[in-house]
């Protein structure tokens, strides 16, 4: 019981990492970014380069990689949404172009990696186990759970103490307000991609070092668990992304533990579905989910 | 409403013409000339991308390896690579393509079996021989028809003689299992599995699942090791296989572990590290075979800088079938010839050993049992 | 016509994708984003199979019918809940959904599981696919300059207003939930009796995507769009196969990348797809 409490809060805390930054751009922009995953992956990659060619030590290249993803995060507002600001249908439009910058950014990894697996070199972290209350855990994955409880801190602690994180949210209340007050929107909306980028490129490496496994079509299982974790900690909330991260991979790890493991995915479809249609907020979330 | 009238009635003239031409029947099959010296033209449909694309890139390798092999042989070989892209689609246009426009001799793959359902009946259609390298589901693949042959044993063919010697040397009475439910190769695999422990009178202490995306299966084997089983039994393709492995041993498994045919791979045992030690796995092909067949091709894919696997090894026996076929059959590289080469093939030396076709142009040769001790497979006698 | 002959899979394949275009395109003509319609086709893929296989008496026209209402029936229950939701919601709702299909074929001893149905006879020929979809377009033309048209229009322009109007939004939006779920399902039994076989794995998420891909490429201002950006999306990826070869790609890569690369053209710069290019080009010449 002890083990499988430990496996879903490590699994947990890799979803809510990755759910943080897909709830943050749809808080600021009402837009599903879908290449977020693909950000996830090749951030993944660029640890992997970093580590493996240029012989860089994990610690240099953890926070180089999560750079990384930030920037690509900065390309991607630039190259895919902003152009398509102003118009009526922005969210879908805007879904379906990070549909399409996904794709490319898959394309490319598959063109320079190929389709196999790639790993991480077995010395990139010391092997050892830990026993806590008669569980076991790799020291690795304990460092996993620190580094994402920890970004995820930082990110609230921005999002409610700094100035950044104040135009951020005055943006995601409603930008003509805040264009009104002086805030640079444009500026302002690529600051929170970088954030959301770097912080799905950060769970992305996480990821890749947990389960040492990065393929350039790594992020897609991800991705559809993280819709479910933002839908249920409400669209738009970090804090509620951190708690339904955490939540729904302990349900999962329940779930293969009472049910079997054929159930496993079915769930975090389950939870959406119930929480879409009793309660589309989800736990955190604003009340704006349904029409008029 | 003008428009619609318009585009109705292209939509029309279109469905009547295709009305027609279907009442024409199919054109009949091409041979391609009785005596012709020059290269036999074969084509292969792999899955280069999608779920696939790691199994299609090494057989692309293996058979890339086998055609230069061949090359300075009397009998020479194109062959045309073409993507299936995992999807059943992609394998009926590819299909259609090789045998209607490049009017190819025979054809090689597809690399999954869903695939092939959807379209060696084309090739059974069109008399055109198709040569599995890959297709491990029981049933569904070689009853198609008399064109459709095999070089891949089933796991069927391989893990009730494996299991049965594992337990002679570990002698396990319990066992917990693990399979990939999503993947035709995995769930196959299962169900060879699950009658052979039965057959073996070994008790089941507990059932689980993954797909084949996933990374994490802790929450699975700590299921199944809670119960203390003898063993742990995995279903699962090399990728998943070494992670499973890994995070088994993680949560405090020491004991056997038993896998299907997807374990055998190099692959598996340098991403699995020191955890793969002790893993027994029934494979079809024996990567430690001395035979000459075996070390050319080892020494062909080293050459090519690609570490072999079964998928290499069995594409690369593929196209050296069909090049044994051709030979039986004069040297005539048409596509009846080579049909009724390939029906002539008997224990022919291969990487895979000594191979026959069964009355069912299944695959038959001697499958081996092998044990991973310090880093390396190693067979078990 | 030998061409045909060698090219049949791939008019076929058109026409499958051209009626899975246009059942997306059902729901986005009222504004709403489904994608659920990789679940609907299996349903009606599976339904159709197992009729088929089991009671192989029955005429195809039958079969067919049956495969476009099963899955118009399970749209009912799912889309009472659902479509009250707005945007995005409705959006991951519907993947959710399809999701949960594909899982439950994929755990269903009764169907194999991930192994499918095989050895299904080739019912479907060309001319009935492309009958399909005559009739498809037909029945979607026809309710373009209909009244209920005219709600769907409303409805996607401004939702509230149209309420207000006295247009009941929620029947019409089930109807081409509906609709669209028995064009998939149509979709799903004729290219189950085409492909000899059905397995879970052909109707995942990303051929919604594919789909939903189609649909917009080809343009939603048309009510034959979809159509057209099925052909092109189909015809493609062949026409490019040479191509891509000779310039060094491997073939996969090449075909995803131009794949996302189009899209994201069509997106950007032509955002009523490709049909509005005429219109475009037209402009451009008289300006």
């Amino acid at each position: 019981m002890g083990q499988q409490i430990l496996n879903g809060v490590f699994v947990g805390s890799i979803y809510a990492l990755f759910a943080v930054g897909y709830t943050l751009v749809f808080g600021v922009l009402d837009i599903l970014n879908l290449a977020h995953q693909a950000v996830f992956m090749l951030s993944a990659f660029a640890a992997l380069l970093l580590v493996s060619d240029a012989h860089l030590s994990l610690w240099a290249a953890l926070p180089l990689a999560v750079v990384f993803g930030g920037l690509v995060g900065i390309a991607l507002e630039r190259l895919a949404f902003r152009p398509l600001r102003g118009r009526a249908d922005s969210n879908i439009s805007g879904l379906i172009s990070s549909l399409a910058m996904a794709t490319v950014f898959e394309a490319i990894a598959l063109q320079i990696f190929g389709p196999d697996t790639s790993r991480f070199p077995q010395d990139t972290f010391p092997d050892r186990m830990i026993r806590i209350a008669g569980a076991s855990a790799s020291l690795l994955q304990l460092c996993i759970v620190g580094i994402s409880v920890v970004l995820m801190a930082l990110l609230t602690f921005l999002l409610a103490r700094t100035r950044l994180g104040r135009q951020i949210r005055a943006v995601a209340e409603s930008p003509r307000a805040a264009r009104v007050l002086g805030i640079d929107i444009d500026r302002t909306i690529a600051m929170a991609f970088f954030l959301s980028s770097a912080l799905g490129g950060a769970a992305g490496v996480l990821f890749g070092l947990a389960f040492n496994s990065i393929s350039p079509d790594v992020g897609r299982s991800v991705e559809l668990k993280g819709l479910a974790v933002i839908i249920l900690g409400g669209m738009g909330s970090v804090p509620g992304a951190v708690i339904a991260g955490f939540a729904l991979g302990i349900v999962e790890v329940f779930t293969v533990a009472h049910l079997g493991s054929s159930f496993r995915d079915a769930v975090s479809f389950a939870v959406l579905f119930l929480v879409l249609v009793a309660r589309p907020r989800g736990l955190l979330g604003p009340a704006a989910a349904r029409e008029a | 409403m003008a428009p619609a009238r318009r585009w109705s009635l292209v939509v029309l003239l279109f469905v009547a013409s295709a009305a027609c031409k279907d009442k024409g029947g199919q054109a009949p099959a091409e041979s391609t000339g009785a005596a012709a010296p020059a290269a036999a033209v074969i084509g292969a449909s792999l899955s280069l991308t999608g779920p696939a694309a790691v199994y299609g890139a090494a057989q692309r390798a293996g058979i890339q390896a086998a055609v230069e092999d061949l090359a300075g042989s009397g009998t020479k070989l194109q062959v045309l690579i073409e993507d299936d892209a995992s999807t059943k689609q992609e394998g009926i246009t590819v299909f259609q393509k090789l045998i209607n426009r490049d009017k190819v001799s025979a054809i090689i793959g597809p690399s999954l079996s869903n695939t092939a359902s959807a379209a060696d009946p084309l090739a059974q259609q069109a008399q055109v021989p198709v040569l599995a390298i890959s297709n491990t589901a029981a049933t569904g693949i070689t009853d198609i028809g008399n064109f459709i042959w095999r070089d891949s044993l089933t796991e069927a063919q391989v893990i009730p003689g494996a299991f049965k010697k594992a337990q002679e040397k570990l002698k396990f009475k319990t066992a917990g299992v693990l399979y990939g439910n999503d993947d035709v190769f995995t769930k196959a695999g299962y169900d060879v599995m699950q009658k052979a422990l039965a057959d073996l009178k070994v008790q089941v202490l507990g059932t689980q699942t993954f797909a084949k995306p996933d990374r994490d299966y802790q929450a699975q084997l700590t299921q199944l090791i809670a119960p203390k089983p003898d063993v742990l039994v995995v279903s699962a393709l090399a990728d998943n296989a070494s992670s499973i492995v890994a995070q088994a041993r993680q949560l405090g498994w020491k004991g056997a572990i038993l896998g299907g045919n997807g374990f055998n791979s190099p692959a598996f045992i340098k991403n699995a590290g020191p955890a793969a030690d002790g893993v027994m796995v029934g494979t079809s092909w024996n990567s430690l075979s001395q035979d000459a067949a075996n070390q050319k091709f080892l020494a062909s894919m080293k050459k090519a800088g690609i570490s072999p696997d079964q998928f290499s090894a069995q594409a690369y026996t593929g196209v050296m079938i069909l090049a044994e076929a051709i030979r039986q059959s004069g040297g005539k590289t048409g596509r009846e010839d080579i049909e009724a080469g390939l029906g002539k093939v008997k224990d022919f030396e291969t990487p895979l050993g000594k191979f026959s076709f069964t009355p069912s142009r299944d695959a038959q040769h001697e499958p081996s049992v092998q044990q991973v001790k310090d880093g390396k497979f190693q067979i078990v006698p | 016509m030998d061409l045909l002959l060698a090219y049949e899979g791939l008019f076929a394949f058109v026409g499958i994708n051209g009626l899975l275009a246009l059942s997306v395109y059902a729901t986005l003509s009222c504004g709403q984003l489904s994608l659920a319609n990789a679940g609907f086709m299996a349903i009606g893929a599976y339904t159709g199979a197992l009729i088929t296989l089991h009671s192989p008496g029955v005429p195809f026209l039958l079969v067919l019918l049956a495969a476009a209402a099963m899955p118009a029936v399970v749209a009912v229950p799912l889309g009472l809940p659902v479509l009250r939701l707005r945007g995005v919601f409705l959006a991951i709702a519907t993947v959710g959904f399809g999701e949960v299909v594909r899982l439950v074929f994929v755990n269903w001893d009764y169907t194999n599981g991930a192994l499918g149905l095989v050895a299904i006879p080739q019912r479907t020929k060309l001319w009935t696919i492309w009958l399909a979809l005559a009739v498809a377009l037909y029945l979607l033309g026809r309710l373009r300059g209909s009244r209920a048209g005219y709600a769907l229009e409303a409805i996607r322009e401004d939702e509230t207003a149209a309420s207000t109007m006295g247009i009941k939004t929620t029947a019409h939006k089930l109807l081409m939930l509906v609709l669209g779920a028995a064009l998939a399902g149509l979709a799903g039994g004729l290219e189950a009796h085409y492909t000899f076989m059905v397995a879970p794995g052909g109707y995942a998420f990303g051929r919604v995507v594919d789909m939903l891909v189609q649909a917009v490429v080809g343009g939603t201002a048309a009510f034959f769009g979809p159509v057209v950006g099925a052909a092109f999306l189909t015809v493609l990826p062949e026409l490019l196969r040479e191509a891509g070869a000779r310039l060094g790609f491997s073939p996969g890569p090449f075909r995803l990348f131009l794949n996302g690369a189009i899209l994201l053209a069509v997106i950007l710069y032509l955002p009523n797809g490709l049909v509005s290019l005429p219109r475009r080009l037209r402009r451009r010449r008289l300006a």
